[in-house]
């Protein structure tokens, strides 16, 4: 309550009846003020903002209607001071003339002191009512503010390495509909998300917890963006009602593999801009945006690209290029490309946009939530080599340090046979280190693991099930090729199976623990020809003096993060041991 | 009259047209334009040739519309979209989803 007594305004031309309203309003409690012409009675509105207001109508220098009217315009609609005409004007017309002007209520000579009280009650009441309306409003707003506070917390503070991307997010409403998420693949690769929510405000933002909280899960477990993407897709088909979807970029940058994965669904055209800021690719939407779908469409495939470290990725939504300004034109993609090639160009692109919008928009309402990343195609978190355990001192040979007896037994083994079409469908690694995860809990070291599986898993499936030639990739060409043919090839996996052809990959684990740590050993078997190793490994060694070639660089890394790594069987089956200690 | 909505002679189709801008504030006409129709395989038209500007509600709306007619065994057909329309519908790939001519 702004003030302990309420004051009650009273306005006639009779000191007579002045006196006797004071009298009850005092019985009342409130503080009385008097006025006795409708002019003065305005000006006393103003100076002492009453609670309530008592008026007559016939008034020398302006009438109770007029100064009704005056008064109302004042209060506007925040609050509302009840006001009440006291007249013995008992006719049709002057009621409805008072509820035209503006009166609350109208109370006609004469009255019982009684029926007096019972009527400022009531009209005290509805007062009180507007007044926790708009405490609540407050409120809500106040609420609003606080969780919009909190789902920013939970969704952009956690993102993986936030000060190497570069990010506009401007809201049209205090929640936003759009949103960014990146993360931290087990291998070392970052995968990034940039989503827009049909509409905005808070019924746009709400799916953004359970999108955060799938993206940031199935990234850790060492699922592609395919996998992410299709079962976003899924959740938000379940979720949001039938005109309320989920337009996104995805993308996977792998270091390692100098190549970025895309998968863009309803969002405007993603770009990557080399370092002289040269559109070197553009990203169309290949498939409809999330949630309206009960499943990805058949064809649904992620775009492979190959990478230059000083490269980068935008995404943008589409509240940047339906931007307008006072002319009613749209930003567009032009008025963007140039900006951004701009800010390139002064390696500040994300600054660089903002004023570019600002400096269109000249302070036009923004209908929609503006949102952009920029994300560089290195500098990422690297993996990890040289991962050898170095014995500490005082133990004099490995065997004893480690207490791996000869002959000692696993404490448990997995296996896991993959055929035919199962190998296109499939991500075996997850469902894998899922089960190391569950037996021996999670841990740092299990991230070179995830490696040497991934790596090892994929060699046998493109290598040895699919016989690609990885030389194809070393030129950019070959590289886009390679993708093509696999995607080709994984399809006629589907079709053998119903021929009964027995193309398969086993995968097979053995945990040892070790005093110190564990050792891991890993067997897996393809279906395919095998191949010359030792063809492999002098390609790598060419492939060491030159940087830029892509391929064999798989079997290198996991030699480094290996305690041991054998081909037999003509290459068909490797056996793999990893050991790690606390 | 921003949506307008007739029905042909033969009476099997219906072609909605939408004026101007196809955003949130018609979410109501638009509907009442065909949620009566419960005529089964009937040709529903949506007519879009003077439709300039369409945003992402739009979409969803036309979203609920494809469930009206799927719901009645009828065909929906989006109609001489205008290029930035065309571009809007496009990035959506709708074209996957309904015909768009």
């Amino acid at each position: 309550m702004p003030r302990n007594q309420k004051i009650a305004l009273v306005v006639d031309d009779s000191k007579m009846q002045c006196k006797l309203l004071s009298v009850l309003l005092k019985e009342e409690n409130y503080q009385v003020i008097i006025a006795n012409d409708g002019a003065s009675g305005v000006q006393m509105y103003i100076e002492h903002q009453p609670d309530l207001v008592l008026m007559d109508i016939n008034m020398p220098i302006m009438d109770g209607f007029e100064a009704t009217r005056r008064i109302k315009k004042l209060s506007g609609e925040g609050t509302l001071a009840p006001l009440i005409f006291i007249t013995s004007m008992d006719s049709e017309q002057a009621f409805i003339d008072s509820v035209e002007a503006g009166g609350d209520s109208i109370l006609v000579r004469p009255f019982t002191p009684k029926v007096f009280k019972a009527k400022i009650k009531a009209m005290q009441r509805i007062s009180d009512l507007v007044d926790q309306v708009k405490h609540l409003q407050l409120e809500q707003q106040k609420d609003a503010e606080l969780a919009e506070k909190m789902m920013s917390g939970v969704i952009e503070a956690r993102n993986f390495a936030l000060d190497k991307i570069g990010v506009i997010k401007k809201a049209a409403t205090i929640f936003s509909g759009d949103i960014q998420l990146s993360a931290l693949c087990p291998n070392g690769d970052i995968h990034v998300l940039l989503g827009d929510f049909t509409g905005h405000g808070l019924r746009a933002s709400i799916g953004a917890i359970p999108v955060t909280d799938t993206f940031r899960a199935m990234t850790k477990k060492g699922f592609s963006i395919l996998d992410i993407v299709a079962q976003l897709n899924r959740q938000m088909f379940t979720l949001l009602p039938g005109d309320l979807f989920f337009a996104a970029c995805f993308a996977c940058i792998s270091e390692h593999e100098k190549s970025a994965y895309i998968f863009n669904a309803g969002l405007p055209d993603g770009y990557l801009f080399d370092v002289k800021a040269t559109i070197k690719q553009q990203f169309i939407s290949t498939h409809p945006p999330l949630g309206i779908l009960p499943q990805l469409l058949a064809d649904a495939q992620v775009e492979v690209v190959q990478v230059k470290p000083d490269d980068r990725l935008v995404f943008i939504t589409d509240g940047i290029v339906e931007a307008r300004n006072p002319a009613g034109e749209l930003f567009d993609f032009s008025r963007f490309e140039q900006a951004a090639i701009a800010g390139i160009i002064q390696k500040d692109l994300v600054n660089n946009v903002l004023r570019s919008l600002d400096d269109f928009c000249e302070n036009c309402e923004q209908e929609d939530d503006i949102s952009l990343v920029d994300v560089p195609c290195s500098g990422w978190q690297q993996i990890k080599l040289g991962n050898k355990v170095t014995i500490p001192e005082g133990f004099t040979d490995e065997d004893n340090y480690f207490a791996l007896a000869e002959n000692s037994l696993p404490t448990w083994s997995y296996h896991l046979h993959l055929t035919g079409g199962l190998l296109k469908k499939v991500n075996p690694i997850p469902l894998v280190m899922n089960q190391i995860n569950d037996l021996e809990g999670a841990g740092e070291h299990w991230q070179s693991l995830y490696t040497i599986l991934t790596e090892l898993f994929i060699n046998a499936l493109d290598h040895g099930v699919l016989e690609l030639n990885s030389s194809l990739k070393n030129s950019a060409e070959g590289f886009s090729q390679y993708f093509k043919e696999r995607a080709n090839r994984l399809e006629l996996l589907a079709d053998e199976e119903k021929n009964g052809s027995e193309d398969f990959v086993g995968i097979a684990l053995k945990y040892f623990p070790l005093a110190h740590g564990g050792k891991m050993v890993i067997n897996i078997k393809d279906s395919g020809q095998g191949f010359d190793i030792l063809d492999i490994f002098k390609d790598n060694s060419i492939a060491m003096n030159d940087g830029l070639k892509l391929s064999g660089r798989g079997v290198e890394l996991v030699n480094q993060l290996c305690d041991t790594l054998d081909y037999q069987e003509q290459g068909t089956l490797v056996t793999a041991s990893y050991i790690w200690h606390d | 009259m921003t949506v307008s909505s007739r029905i042909s002679g033969d009476g099997k189709e219906l072609v909605i047209a939408i004026d101007d801008r196809f955003d949130f504030s018609l979410h109501q006409l638009f509907r009442d334009a065909y949620s009566t129709m419960t005529t089964q395989d009937l040709s529903y038209v949506l007519d879009l040739s003077k439709t300039e500007y369409m945003d992402s509600s739009a979409l969803g709306m036309i979203l609920l519309l494809k469930d009206h007619v799927q719901l009645y065994a009828g065909q929906l057909t989006i109609s001489k979209p205008s290029d930035t329309v065309r571009k809007i519908l496009e990035i959506a790939q709708f074209q996957r989803l309904m015909t768009i001519e």
